[in-house]
């Protein structure tokens, strides 16, 4: 009986896997996407190996993005953290030539690969399709979402929202809340809602630790209402058209 | 009599070793957590500045820091820059770091500022 059990578990848990082995989708992440994601976990547990890592994990990318959004970004990859992924490597101490006279104040600036376009894959609609739809089956982490349920009964507006991310949270210090407009450290904000499902924002903001042991986003021990408050901010912010002031 | 000499030089080995690993895990720390605000060398000019609306401490500032005890820079790190009277732009760190790393992180700060106190032994409380 305790056999047939164990048998039963590891069907279960290899099934997907095997569903998925012969897919396109599967084959693209494992031979172009693997050498620079993980795309098994666990997540880097020590300062040490954080500081290797080389792009986003990958590994729970179904509890985590929006499909449309990835099928879209792989065909047209852009930047999502202006400092890099990793910005140890990316931030140069303050030069002795810098112009002070905007800010009456030095600081560290970002230099190197950062400062150009983005290298990555560029795939085409039917692979990005693919890639996504094996990507949206990596969910080890559906326990920390299913304990989440976005309220969008919330009452929250641009500014309202605005307010919770400058003044009350602080995430406006690393985080952009429109191009340009914010820290460099942090993952864009203005496309988040549309990028990330609402259930990984909440789980995510509440503690990023439990996703990322090491990662230095700090839990920023937001109040449950307004955790609710700032993901439905995020959902409204990323429907506003960024490009139209440009 | 090897055997005993062998075991003090071990552990004379430890002692002077450990404080230089604590020394770099806290240089470390400061380095992946800090330095994004505060600046690569702590003078408060990190990256993100430019978009801040309260500027970072400076831990380079001797006579500022001076007038802060280790407590106080402890619970500004642990519960944020709100529990020391400062900006909530300071996150509370709790949650990432160990109370040991706490700690050393406190004694990172400390060489920043005060490094000739250090020496003369002063009691930063």
């Amino acid at each position: 009986m305790n056999r047939f059990i164990l048998v039963a578990l590891l069907a279960l848990t290899v099934s997907p896997a095997l569903v998925s082995a012969g897919d396109t989708g599967t084959d693209i992440l494992e031979n172009s996407c693997s050498s620079c994601h993980d795309l098994k976990g666990p997540a880097p547990q020590t300062i040490h190996a954080l500081w290797k890592r080389d792009a986003p994990d990958l590994f729970y990318a179904g509890n985590k993005f929006q499909r449309e959004w990835l099928i879209e970004w792989l065909q047209k990859p852009v930047r999502i953290r202006p400092a890099g992924v990793n910005y140890l490597r990316t931030i140069n101490s303050t030069p002795i030539n810098q112009d002070v006279s905007k800010k009456g104040r030095k600081y560290d600036v970002l230099w190197g690969e950062v400062l150009k376009p983005l290298k990555h894959v560029t795939l085409n609609k039917d692979n990005a399709e693919a890639v996504a739809d094996a990507l949206m089956q990596l969910t080890p982490n559906n326990d920390l979402t299913a304990e989440m349920a976005l309220d969008d009964a919330q009452d929250v507006d641009l500014d309202s929202g605005e307010l919770l991310i400058d003044k009350v949270y602080g995430c406006l210090s690393c985080h952009q809340i429109e191009p340009g407009y914010g820290g460099y450290t942090g993952a864009e904000l203005y496309t988040a809602g549309k990028r990330l499902q609402a259930e990984y924002m909440l789980s995510y903001i509440k503690r990023p630790k439990n996703w990322d042991p090491k990662i230095w986003m700090p839990n920023g021990n937001v109040k449950p209402d307004d955790l609710q408050k700032i993901a439905n901010y995020l959902i409204l912010l990323s429907k506003e058209d960024f490009n139209a002031s440009n | 009599m090897r055997l005993i000499k062998l075991f003090f030089a071990v552990a004379a080995l430890a002692f002077i070793t450990t404080p230089a690993i604590q020394a770099e895990e806290a240089y470390l720390n400061y380095k992946s957590y800090c330095m994004q605000c505060h600046g690569m060398h702590g003078k408060g000019d990190g990256v993100n500045v430019p978009a801040m609306n309260v500027l970072p401490r400076d831990h380079n500032d001797n006579k500022y820091m001076m007038t802060r005890t280790n407590t106080e820079i402890y619970n500004a790190i642990k519960f944020g820059g709100q529990s020391v009277n400062k900006s909530i732009k300071m996150p509370a760190w709790g949650d990432t770091f160990t109370e040991e790393e706490l700690h050393q992180l406190v004694g990172h700060i400390r060489t920043l500022c005060c490094e000739s106190e250090i020496i003369r032994g002063v009691n930063f409380k």
